[in-house]
């Protein structure tokens, strides 16, 4: 009897710290969190290592012992230690180490010099120069590449001289035309505008009385940035670096583009090849490196972040901000930072939307100027009879096709992020908190195409409660959402990071339902790391033409579709015209978000 | 509760086998590479009634449907999904559907790999999407892992066999309806006529840091030239001896065709992006230099304000022929609409119809011999290596491993 009420007691206080556990919503929504994460990312990932330790089919062309379906260490041992390895993996990886490092650290001084200048400073042009800063981000990088091509090339790939060498009549060096410098300058230039919003967004919800009292207390302006600013955006810099890194050790385009001439490979193409090859399990292998790379520096970052004290900088307070006054600097700043943003992003946008009204490239005169690319009929002398961009049938079906994904994708993204980012925030000392936070950074490192093709099998006939998704827009605009995990939730965890628990806390007194308390306190927050998120993916989700190219149908043709169809043809104006288009309705995106969503990527995120 | 259990376990097992599921599914029709023999007999009955296609020997076909009859039905079917690694595809959908009213034809343009991929996850998912298949090569990989799986069928009609050239009537792994390759171009404007005739000249110091070439290791098709070149050593090492007058010597390698592409390394070969990078390089401006890209780009040179030709005679052989074929995919759900469209893209029943013109184009070849080429060589006239589809699934990993080890 005593035996079995000990046991009762034993097991109710079992349930009830369970029910305890589950009652603190960071449990539950982590619960949610890494439930959803573990059918979107894990699993695949589990599934792509599971393959690298079987024998394929395809394996017999590698090696006569290959026996199909048994198990093996072939393929790790060929990729980390065999004849080929020096070629194969160690020489690329080092490449991607140090491309990731070089990037990281180059956006991090254009991303957080731009974002003090605008955020800190009495900088004149302020809202010019957050536009400005997006735009590179909104090209597709390989144009950079293509644009640092035309200035810095030399004899050694040919065709026409580069504007340096036809100027100034010296040939560049092999260093300063191909190879580790240019990549890291394009992929830089592309992706800094991550660093500056992140980086921004922290900056922005600084309450300057901080500063001001140290200030006052005779700290001189260096010791004040490094004792007081540089650990309050700590967070933020360790997260853009994280992704930065990631997003430059993954990229293909620059790499293959600028990299061959001179047998720069990085593990990015030498995986683009082997999947190319057919060779899967060999391109898994080399994927699950970078996978393991990445979680490591998360994990560091974690050590490094999570030891630390938490700065809440926005605690519901009022909190006054004073500006760094930048006096005589004030216009030679916004003027050499307007000038070298319209200069590596304004410049190559007008020559590509010049080019798509030339009926012939490089002709500059008037009888060349042409709509026949955007609206025009069939003409059998130009492009073999194709019509304009806005003539073709399937036009407003992909266009309608991008718009929707692109936008549902962005508003999900935006908001998952959102939570999972309080999660990882709230939950950082627990390993619910951890793991979301490491598993929600996998996606960019899986190739696009393995998890799309994953996502085939996985959503091809309906499961459990999922039905089947493969053929509908549903699994464009999910994997679309998973694919942009990395970035989402690092905003949104760097962000929920500065606002303090004491304004939940008060509204959960005051009966507030954690719903609510989302809705009303954490949602209007963080809004404007929500609408950068929000945009980000936009545009990236414009441009997606990897990722989704293996799962669409027919019916879900979308821009970048037919951007693909033109591309082989070698119908360079329709192609930009495409571009133009998708860029204008970025842009238009943009300027709606800040009228109408209040998103000022110049302003803080301090509750107005 | 026990359904969805059950179908859990499905997709587990499809999960857990999905990367070896070529050794594991279609077993029932595994040795059958023509339409006839592989439609099973679980197919949709309707399909099943006198859609049975003929097949290339007509001793064992059944008789063949005439187009009426195939538009008829096709009528009934309403759509037709392509899913195609050519644009090509998407002009000929165009006159067919204005030849064709009441047929929708949706083309999808997916990379052949890809294409492999996407194909045999739906198929193993039982999902049977694409009704035309039209794809390129992948080192062997296409006959290997989808035409001897039954998942690509081969198709070509009763008809229009007798016109059709070997090896693409029967030899092959299906009709062809194009045939490009890849082979070396020069820039016109620096000179006359073809600066080689041997592909061992690219190996002499004249042309020292003058090859170009895209990248093979991003680009199978362009090591498949390679490989070929490996597995025909023989013929390598001849004309080696016809160039240099004495036999070949081996440094370290295992044969004529690996010491080729040893030498070709050591002479400064320059590897770029893709065959558009290579044309540019040589096409743009007055250069003396060679590139290795792709026949049918020739037709882009007025697009692209190059003054490139090709070399059509390279000894021992100009090259491999890179094949685009043509399939009905297994299970196919609207078949007689493919069949109809495959025919329209061969030009009909006798090479004329409208639907040939995007692949009679110059730079590639439509393997018949009632079709005027238009280029100035024909079909039979090109000297090129057999594309030894079995061989070069093997060999092609161990060029490529070889390839990599020169950077």
């Amino acid at each position: 009897m005593a035996n079995k009420s000990a046991l009762t007691v034993r097991s109710t206080r079992f349930y009830n710290g369970l029910a305890n556990w589950l009652k603190s919503p960071i449990h539950l929504i982590g619960l949610a969190a890494l439930l959803f994460l573990a059918y979107t990312i894990a699993w695949p990932v589990l599934k792509i290592l599971y393959t690298t330790f079987l024998w394929r089919q395809q394996d017999v062309r590698l090696t006569g012992e290959a026996n199909p379906g048994h198990f093996t260490l072939y393929h790790w041992t060929r990729v980390l230690a065999s004849d080929m390895s020096m070629n194969l993996f160690y020489k690329p990886i080092l490449n991607s180490l140090g491309v990731g490092f070089a990037v990281s650290a180059l956006s991090m001084l254009i991303g957080c010099g731009l974002a003090w200048l605008v955020v800190r400073t009495n900088v004149p042009w302020k809202k010019t120069i957050a536009f400005l800063a997006v735009i590179p981000y909104l090209l597709p990088s390989w144009i950079i590449s293509q644009a640092w091509l035309t200035f810095f090339k030399n004899g050694k790939i040919g065709g026409t001289p580069g504007i340096m060498e036809a100027l100034l009549h010296v040939s560049p060096p092999d260093w300063l035309s191909y190879g580790f410098v240019p990549i890291v300058v394009s992929l830089s230039i592309h992706d800094s505008v991550f660093f500056f919003l992140i980086v921004g967004a922290a900056l922005s919800s600084m309450n300057s009385q901080l500063e001001e009292a140290a200030s006052v207390t005779g700290a001189a302006r260096w010791t004040i940035l490094r004792r007081i600013v540089f650990p309050l955006v700590m967070p933020s810099i360790l997260s853009g670096f994280i992704l930065i890194f990631t997003k430059a050790i993954s990229s293909y385009g620059v790499p293959a583009l600028l990299g061959t001439p001179v047998n720069f490979y990085m593990i990015s193409t030498m995986l683009y090849s082997s999947m190319r090859s057919r060779l899967t399990t060999e391109a898994n292998v080399l994927s699950l490196t970078l996978m393991l790379i990445s979680m490591l520096t998360i994990y560091l970052n974690q050590r490094v972040v999570g030891r630390r004290k938490s700065f809440v900088t926005v605690t519901g307070k009022d909190s006054a901000r004073t500006l760094t006054s930048l006096g005589r600097w004030r216009y030679p700043a916004a003027g050499t930072a307007a000038f070298v943003m319209i200069f590596i992003s304004v410049v190559p946008l007008l020559v590509l939307l010049f080019q798509s009204f030339m009926l012939k490239e490089g002709v500059y005169s008037l009888d060349n100027f042409t709509t026949h690319y955007w609206w025009g009929g069939s003409d059998p002398n130009i492009n073999t009879g194709e019509k304009g961009v806005l003539q073709n049938d399937i036009f407003m079906l992909a266009l309608k096709n991008s718009l929707y994904i692109a936008g549902v994708a962005s508003v999900i993204a935006a908001v998952i992020g959102l939570i999972l980012g309080y999660v990882v925030a709230r939950g950082r000392q627990s390993w619910i908190g951890r793991m979301v936070d490491q598993v929600s950074f996998l996606p960019y490192l899986i190739p696009g195409i393995s998890l799309a093709a994953i996502y085939i099998s996985m959503f091809a006939k309906p499961t459990l409660i999922i039905p089947a998704l493969y053929g509908t827009i549903t699994l464009l605009i999910l994997i679309t959402v998973v694919k942009e995990l990395p970035f989402t939730v690092k905003a949104g965890s760097a962000s929920m990071m500065q606002i303090g628990k004491e304004l939940e806390e008060a509204a959960q007194i005051s009966g507030a339902s954690w719903l609510t308390r989302f809705r009303r306190i954490l949602l209007p927050l963080n809004r404007k790391s929500l609408m950068s998120a929000f945009l980000l993916v936009f545009i990236g989700a414009m441009k997606e033409m990897e990722l989704i190219i293996l799962l669409i149908t027919p019916r879900t043709e979308t821009l970048t579709t037919i951007t693909f169809y033109y591309a082989e043809k070698g119908y360079e104006q329709l192609t930009n015209v495409i571009l133009m288009i998708i860029i204008a309705i970025v842009i238009t995106v943009y300027f709606l978000a800040v009228k109408f969503g209040k998103a000022d990527l110049t302003q803080g995120i301090g509750g107005q | 509760m026990f359904i969805s259990k059950k179908k859990t376990a499905l997709v587990l097992l499809t999960a857990a086998s999905a990367m070896t599921i070529m050794s594991a599914c279609g077993q029932d029709n595994k040795s059958s590479n023509t339409l006839s023999n592989a439609v099973p007999s679980d197919a949709p009955a309707s399909t099943n009634a006198n859609a049975t296609a003929p097949s290339a020997d007509p001793s064992t076909a059944p008789a063949a449907e005439s187009v009426d009859e195939l538009y008829a039905k096709a009528k009934e079917e309403g759509k037709l999904i392509v899913y195609s690694t050519s644009g090509r595809a998407n002009d000929a959908a165009e006159t067919f559907m204005k030849q064709y009213p009441g047929i929708k034809v949706e083309v999808s343009k997916v990379k052949s790999d890809e294409m492999m991929d996407k194909v045999t996850k739906e198929q193993d998912a039982g999902q049977f999407n694409p009704d035309v298949i039209l794809t390129k090569e992948v080192s062997g990989a296409v006959e290997e892992e989808m035409v001897m799986t039954g998942r690509y069928i081969k198709y070509l009609p009763e008809d229009i066999a007798p016109m059709v050239d070997e090896p693409y009537r029967t030899q092959a792994e299906a009709y062809a309806n194009y045939v490009e390759f890849r082979t070396l171009f020069y820039n016109k404007s620096t000179y006359d006529k073809a600066p080689v005739t041997n592909w061992w000249d690219l190996t002499t110091p004249e042309f020292k840091g003058k090859v170009y070439t895209a990248d093979p290791l991003s680009s199978p098709a362009f090591m498949d030239l390679f490989t070929t070149m490996v597995i025909n050593s023989d013929d390598m090492a001849a004309a080696y001896k016809e160039k240099f007058g004495k036999d070949i010597v081996l440094n370290g390698t295992d044969n004529a065709g690996y010491e080729f592409i040893k030498e070709l390394f050591d002479n400064g070969l320059i590897v770029l992006k893709g065959s558009d990078d290579v044309l540019d390089a040589i096409g743009k401006a007055s250069s003396d230099a060679l590139g290795l890209a792709v026949s049918g780009d020739v037709s882009k040179n007025e697009e692209k304000g190059w003054t490139i030709a090709p070399i059509y005679d390279i000894k021992p052989k100009t090259s491999v022929p890179d094949s685009g074929y043509f399939f009905i995919a297994n299970k196919a759900p609207h078949e007689a609409a493919a069949k109809l469209f495959i025919r329209w893209m061969m030009g009909e029943k006798d090479g004329t119809g409208e639907g040939l013109a995007p692949f009679n184009e110059v730079g590639s070849w439509v393997p018949r011999s009632d079709v005027k080429t238009k280029n100035d060589i024909s079909f039979e006239e090109l000297n090129l290596w057999l594309f030894d589809g079995d061989a070069l699934y093997k060999t092609a990993p161990k060029v490529r491993d070889f390839w990599i080890k020169q950077k």
